[in-house]
């Protein structure tokens, strides 16, 4: 991480950070760090943690243990506004006692820039969220888009180190959501701005960074480039939390070629071997979108699973299948054309390559491995 | 089974919304409102004009223009930044600290008096001091000030926490992280978004300071306030005499709570 110069490009570190609220550890020895330019994404679902880890970064809480440093100076003990820290909030923290334009002028008065490159400041962020021609309107009087773009003006205006977005879309409607996200994906792109954006969603987070640090329960689970997460997750957790819950459990008796069995069930899974001792328990996970659902008898070469529909959701452009495959077992499929009735014995097939392993036991991923 | 059968009885009889708290707000409005007519319709039978301009009608006046005023900002300057600390912090005697700030509005305005007589009064160590350096703290309009202080300021301090509690954190926070210290976020943010509270708690203040008698009369009998002229004129002249101050001081109040809430543009049912 350090450029030809010899100079550190990690703009922000996050360093051993834990945090408890009363007897409750709510961020657990979080590590982590965000090179300049980068936009990463922090991950979990809610209640995890990542909202103390921000507000530590903000300096808004002051964490139990551990050290937040920018620029490589340790920061941990300076108050937000000492820190060149800019934050959006999940809910509009416009001043609806201030114009549009006062609102976005707000941190560039707190740094005594003089009044004429403030103005041209204000002009050149509002153009930048085209929102230059609502400057003297109120906060009140635009609309929930326009309320993002505005706030996203005001923490670029004061030409931030870091720019902390927490959970800037989840009160927008879906439609809403997307084209702010690509709107936030543009913006960053043309102010280089460094970016750590929090969210619960995965969707919002693979579509926008350069790399995600998944967190749950007050630890970090995961980090990398969001599509080698999605197609080597670490963790079930991961695989579900990035994808979609879709475990079922089994055991090994076999490791080249894989062979495991679940109930009275036995799965080989051909042409693949796995770096795992026999009779350990494991935890498969397969994406729904690599499960394939046919009738219960057909012959095929894919290992799969035998089960009956339980449920079938039409989604729109597919249909998600819901197969019971043991007592409290489910597999959703996803699949595009005539799906099965409900009732129907069927088996549910994936290519052998596709399927993620998880060691029970020892809570790691298990390599597999072609034969 | 018929799922409307457990719910089809006692659909017949229907009484509309808002019948039955209209009726029963209707009685206290009644309550209100009859005394009042009826004290008012005794002003033909007093000279306000004549009364009004006595002597000692227009030295209370002047008495409680002067103190209730002085009242209402010291309990401003002091209680609102009170106010914010108890709407923002959490500390240990939290408890204890709103158990003090309501205590003045639990006690009967003569035990506070009472109370302040014990603390300050001439023969107590501080009232002897300050008396000695020519600025007695009863019998005085100081004296005025102090009991006014000690009933009305619990109002601003109770009205402008619920004020600082509704502005949301993050907008201070928002504030701190756009390169503001802690003062003037407080400034800048917090205090123009909860100004229709503090408005509302600073005339509630001066209502109750310049409509006070039970303090100021143990500890400030004399000079005479607006209210403490009401009450001798009462026991000199009976009811009709009273009525020309009492006018006065409501008419007083009404146009400083007017001038406020025109100043401050507060909504008149829920502050925006």
């Amino acid at each position: 991480m350090t450029n030809e110069t010899g100079e550190s490009r990690v703009r922000l570190a996050i360093d051993a950070l834990s945090h408890r609220y009363g007897d409750e550890l709510a961020v657990d020895d979080v590590s982590f760090g965000i090179e300049a330019g980068e936009l990463v994404a922090l991950v979990g679902p809610s209640g995890c943690g990542k909202t103390t880890v921000v507000q530590s970064i903000a300096g808004h809480v002051r964490p139990t243990a551990g050290r937040i440093a920018l620029h490589g100076e340790d920061v941990t003990g300076v108050p937000p506004e000492d820190r060149g820290v800019s934050i959006v909030f999940q809910r509009s923290t416009l001043y609806p006692h201030m114009t549009v334009g006062e609102n976005v002028a707000y941190g560039l008065d707190a740094r005594g820039v003089a009044p004429a490159r403030r103005e041209a400041l204000v002009s050149k962020h509002l153009e930048l969220v085209a929102l230059d021609d609502q400057r003297e309107a109120r906060p009140t009087e635009l609309s929930g888009g326009q309320r993002r773009r505005a706030e996203l003006a005001r923490a670029l205006a004061p030409s931030p180190d870091v720019l902390l977005l927490d959970e800037p879309l989840s009160a927008l409607d879906r439609t809403l959501r997307i084209r702010l996200r690509e709107e936030i994906a543009r913006i960053q792109r043309e102010t280089g701005v460094t970016t750590l954006f929090v969210t619960h969603d995965q969707e919002d987070a693979m579509a926008l960074a350069d790399r995600l640090v998944v967190m749950n329960e007050g630890r970090i689970v995961g980090r990398g480039r969001p599509r080698d997460l999605y197609e080597s997750p670490p963790t079930p957790f991961v695989a579900s939390f990035l994808g979609r819950a879709n475990t079922f459990s089994a055991t090994v008796l076999k490791s080249n070629p894989l062979t495991v069995r679940r109930g009275d069930e036995t799965v080989e899974i051909r042409g693949v071997k796995a770096d795992v001792s026999d009779d350990s328990t494991v935890t498969c996970h397969v994406h729904p979108e690599d499960l394939s659902v046919r009738p219960a008898e057909s012959r095929a070469t894919n290992p799969s699973i035998r089960g009956t529909v339980a449920h079938v959701a039409d989604v729109g452009r597919r249909y998600d299948v819901t197969v019971r495959i043991g007592s409290g077992e489910d597999l959703v499929a996803e699949q595009v054309s005539s799906p099965p009735a409900v009732d129907d014995d069927v088996a549910v097939a994936f290519p052998g390559d596709r399927l993620h392993l998880f060691d029970r036991d020892e809570g790691r991923r298990v390599p597999l491995s072609a034969v | 089974m018929n799922r409307t059968d457990t719910v089809g009885s006692g659909r017949s009889f229907r009484v509309p919304g808002r019948l039955v708290p209209a009726v029963l707000g209707g009685f206290l409005l009644v309550y209100f409102a009859f005394p009042f007519l009826s004290f008012l319709s005794r002003t033909g039978t007093a000279n306000v004009a004549a009364r009004l301009s006595t002597p000692e009608a227009q030295a209370a006046i002047r008495n409680s223009l002067l103190t209730a005023p002085v009242s209402t900002a010291v309990a401003t300057v002091f209680g609102v930044p009170l106010a914010y600390l108890l709407a923002r912090a959490s500390f240990v005697g939290k408890r204890l600290v709103e158990g003090i700030v309501v205590l003045p509005l639990v006690l009967p305005p003569v035990v506070g008096g009472a109370m302040l007589l014990t603390a300050v009064g001439r023969f107590t160590p501080v009232g002897r001091v300050a008396a000695a350096a020519g600025v007695p703290l009863t019998g005085s309009l100081l004296g005025v000030v102090l009991a006014q202080t000690f009933v009305a300021a619990p109002f601003v301090v109770i009205t402008a926490r619920a004020g600082f509690g509704s502005v949301d954190e993050r907008l201070e926070q928002a504030s701190r992280s756009l390169g503001y210290g802690p003062l003037a976020t407080f400034w800048n943010v917090s205090l123009p978004l909860a100004r229709g509270a503090i408005l509302a708690g600073i005339t509630l203040t001066f209502a109750r300071a310049i409509g006070e008698f039970g303090a100021t009369m143990m500890v400030a009998y004399n000079p005479r306030t607006i209210p403490t002229r009401i009450w001798i004129d009462f026991i000199s002249g009976g009811i009709d005499t009273v009525v020309p101050l009492a006018l006065a001081l409501l008419a007083i109040t009404l146009a400083v709570i007017t001038a406020v809430q025109r100043f401050g543009r507060i909504p008149t049912v829920v502050d925006g």
